[in-house]
């Protein structure tokens, strides 16, 4: 250590684990589960927007529990892949620039795109990994911030694929230890071979997941060491906001509590006990959380297009669901024309036999299929049909 | 040809979502998320990926052959998989007002995995001493020396 401070190049760099060769192959399975993560988040975005040009279907009604799912899932075992992937390529981060100026603006331009590429899949996988555990230590809106880097990462990923194209071409054709676009100085046999390191990788990768998919998978439940829940809570079913949380602790069980059902001119005030007279009906459905956690439970409670005709509204009208909380960016909820009418769609009393816990959302809440668990609002007090 | 439209259609996305990132927050969030971005590239490339090159640079110093693999593969899978699970471990985003979030213990979660691990990495470094030294088993993935101290060259793989 006698030349301490001198910066390493990437001929510092001697082990042939430092190769295109496995860099392609770790690459491939990380564009996989950042392409299934993009995608899925596309998916969710468009399930929470107020508008939607061409509605979001109601079946299948675990729909979006799957593509929730897999977009927590592919993002986790996107962290290994990420962390191997970036150590083979790490010694190019100390190439020297080139001398001949084109050449130097055309390196600039790939080291800007390699910048962002790193700067926002990073991003991406830590605020993604914080959400799902409900850490926010950031001043910036998560929900509008990940979605814009999303679009970041995947548009660098892409231009990062395009410039590779030869290379990544030749390394997968090639054997895993093929050297023709090795550094000339990785040629230092290690303990582990190339294919041992790929190999750890999908372990590392498996793991992740393994670790921490029980949230929305109930067969990992057990395994999922690393789970943001284990899948209890009242009647069976996590939850997510509490009432005290929210705030509506007094409001929710107050005697006086009614639900308006408004359209047009019309309103009708039911209280819990009017809402259980009516037929009730039971639909197993899934709450499906933002965050990638999940859960089906029975839901027992009036079918919402029963109330809609009630107060004589139309098919195909989008209805404002508003609930007791008075604070809060999902306080209310608009339910567009399909899902309003889907005969699945309940305001529930009851969840697996209990009587809805006022966590759950006492004395009722909406459960519609195939709806982000966000807006399958809780403490429903107003039902209001457009007009 | 193909690779021009790739380009362009990666330009096209990053640009999107450079507007979306920029337009659709006030100020403070924008320099939020600025501070997050460069910090996850300066944190990665200038901490975590010099200590892993450290760590095995000792290892690849103090490890009989027979255990480098195994280690290395050991370290790799548990700092991974730990890396993943700190917000869970650190139990921070954890609320009095619900007890079904982070409702695991994951210390001890932890504890099970970590000596499986390590169980699994003794048992293999032992079968492997006892067959002799592997093929080409000399010096574990470790370009410590160079990475982290700057040196030329790689004076210990030779």
């Amino acid at each position: 250590m006698t030349t301490g401070l001198k910066a390493p190049t990437p001929a510092s760099f001697t082990s042939r684990l430092h190769s295109p060769a496995v860099a392609a192959r770790v690459g491939v399975w990380l564009g996989v589960c950042f392409a299934v993560a993009f995608l899925t988040g596309l998916i969710s975005h468009y399930a929470q927007n107020v508008s939607q040009p061409i509605p979001f279907p109601t079946s299948p009604s675990w729909g979006y529990r799957v593509t929730q799912g897999l977009h927590v899932i592919s993002g986790t075992a996107a962290i290994p892949l990420l962390l191997v992937k970036l150590w083979t390529v790490y010694p190019r981060f100390y190439a020297r620039p080139e001398r001949d100026l084109r050449r130097l603006a055309v390196e600039v331009l790939e080291r800007l795109s390699i910048g962002l590429l790193v700067a926002a899949s990073v991003f991406l996988l830590v605020t993604g990994t914080l959400n799902a555990a409900q850490w926010y230590p950031w001043d910036f809106s998560y929900r509008r911030t990940h979605y814009a880097v999303a679009w970041v990462a995947i548009g660098a990923l892409i231009v990062h694929i395009a410039v590779k194209l030869p290379v990544i071409r030749d390394a997968l054709r090639g054997g895993v230890d093929e050297t023709e676009h090795d550094h000339l100085a990785a040629t230092r046999e290690s303990g582990l071979s190339r294919r041992g390191l790929l190999n750890t990788t999908w372990v590392a990768g498996g793991l992740a997941v393994l670790t921490t998919a029980g949230s929305t998978v109930p067969a990992l439940r057990d395994l999922s060491i690393f789970g943001v829940r284990s899948g209890d809570g009242p009647g069976g079913i996590p939850i997510n906001k509490s009432a005290s949380a929210a705030d509506v602790t007094a409001s929710a069980t107050s005697p006086s509590y009614s639900l308006a059902v408004v359209f047009g001119e019309t309103t009708l005030t039911l209280t819990r006990e009017d809402l259980l007279a009516m037929t009730q009906r039971t639909e197993t459905l899934p709450i499906a959380c933002v965050e990638g956690w999940s859960a089906s439970g029975d839901w027992t409670g009036v079918r919402l297009r029963d109330l809609l005709d009630l107060v004589g509204a139309p098919r195909d009208r989008d209805v404002a669901i508003g609930s007791l909380q008075q604070k809060g960016a999902f306080r209310d909820s608009l339910l567009q024309g399909n899902f309003a009418d889907d005969d699945r769609t309940l305001l529930a009393l009851q969840l697996n036999g209990e009587p809805l816990a006022i966590d759950h959302g006492y004395p009722c809440r909406l459960i519609a299929p195939n709806r982000p668990g966000v807006l399958q609002t809780k403490w429903v007090s107003t039902i209001e049909v457009s007009t | 040809m193909s690779r021009v439209l790739l380009l362009g259609l990666g330009v096209l996305m990053g640009v999107y979502g450079a507007w979306l990132l920029l337009s659709r927050q006030d100020t403070d969030g924008n320099l939020a998320a600025g501070l997050w971005l460069a910090s996850g590239v300066v944190l990665h490339d200038l901490l975590l990926v010099p200590v892993v090159l450290l760590v095995m640079g000792v290892g690849s110093r103090v490890l009989p052959t027979a255990w480098r693999a195994p280690v290395a593969i050991g370290v790799v899978v548990l700092g991974s998989v730990t890396l993943l699970a700190v917000p869970v471990l650190g139990r921070f985003g954890a609320r009095d007002d619900n007890a079904t979030l982070l409702d695991r213990s994951y210390g001890t979660g932890w504890m099970v995995l970590a000596a499986l691990v390590a169980v699994l990495v003794v048992v293999a470094s032992l079968v492997r001493s006892r067959r002799g030294a592997p093929v080409g088993g000399r010096d574990v993935s470790s370009d410590v020396g160079s990475g982290v101290g700057g040196r030329d060259g790689d004076a210990e793989g030779a």
